[in-house]
């Protein structure tokens, strides 16, 4: 059985300070993944459709970061972890011009043993809100430590 | 792209065929801030040191890479893309040709929503992120 304190469960670590959108950013996202929608990279085509003006491609919610004291409250067992998986609800679009701040929580601790011997899964929830206090995405990131 | 109606289970996303260079994926680690923390993703020697074949994708990249195959199929259309679940495999590596496909899985007429499945795979055919989406249209 994996061994943790229970206690950490559900119990937000850290909220990140503000980050602000801007849409330079957006645009150099979009190069590198190769998004070419006019919602996301053409401002005048943005404006008549269903989001009035250019918006993040929902995909970009994953690249803010989880905090400076992220390692510190997130358990490691084993030598090697590595970014098993995500879940993520995007729940209203991110804008240029938004604040974001992230905060974070251990959601939950499980093992498993597959053909390669036995993992630790840690599961963090990330929530993301803008300056307006709204949630805009809830991502769950799913890191496998292996002994 | 069709509207919810025109949906059916079956229909397919894809195949996107394209291989990431290695500055695609520095850029991307740039971006995500991790570039200085994380050698697999830049650095050759710091991956090998860690018994990767040389620098990998991040795996937001690649949950970045399906989600552009789900935005492309929704357009400018009255939808939008509400979840999104991923599963890392296998390492992407750049330079190396991968074809990234999906197909409608399950529609419901109630929530207005498809369900969508999603994979990227390398030239063995081997699948090396797996994925599944959501998308709600507009009632």
């Amino acid at each position: 059985m994996v061994d943790f304190d229970p206690a950490i469960i559900n119990k937000t670590f850290e909220t990140t300070e503000p980050v602000e959108v801007n849409a330079d950013w957006i645009q150099h996202y979009c190069e590198v993944v190769g998004e070419t929608n006019p919602l996301y990279v053409d401002e005048e085509a943005a404006k008549k459709g269903p989001f009035g003006g250019v918006i993040a491609p929902p995909s970009y919610a994953v690249t803010f970061r989880n905090g400076r004291h992220f390692f510190e409250h997130v358990p490691r067992f084993g030598r090697r972890g590595f970014d098993a998986g995500k879940d993520v609800e995007f729940v209203a679009p991110i804008r240029p011009g938004d604040k974001i701040t992230l905060s974070s929580a251990v959601k939950e601790i499980y093992e498993k043993t597959g053909r390669s011997g036995s993992m630790v899964f840690v599961v963090i929830r990330s929530t993301l809100k803008n300056q307006k206090g709204e949630v805009v995405a809830h991502i769950d990131h799913r890191f496998m430590n292996r002994p | 792209m069709n509207s919810f109606q025109e949906i059916n289970v079956g229909d397919t996303l894809g195949p996107l065929e394209l291989t990431v260079s290695r500055q695609q994926c520095r850029d991307y680690a740039q971006i995500m801030g991790v570039a200085g923390i994380a050698g697999r993703f830049t650095d050759d020697e710091a991956a090998k040191k860690e018994g990767l074949p040389g620098i990998i994708l991040p795996g937001n990249m690649s949950l970045g890479l399906l989600a552009k195959l789900v935005t492309d199929w929704i357009g400018m259309g009255n939808a939008r893309m509400t979840r999104i679940g991923t599963t890392y495999r296998q390492p992407v590596q750049p330079d190396r040709p991968i074809t990234i496909e999906g197909f409608v899985t399950n529609t419901d007429a109630a929530e207005r929503t498809a369900e969508i499945e999603l994979w990227i795979e390398n030239e063995d055919a081997e699948r090396l992120v797996v994925g599944t989406a959501t998308v709600t249209f507009s009632k």
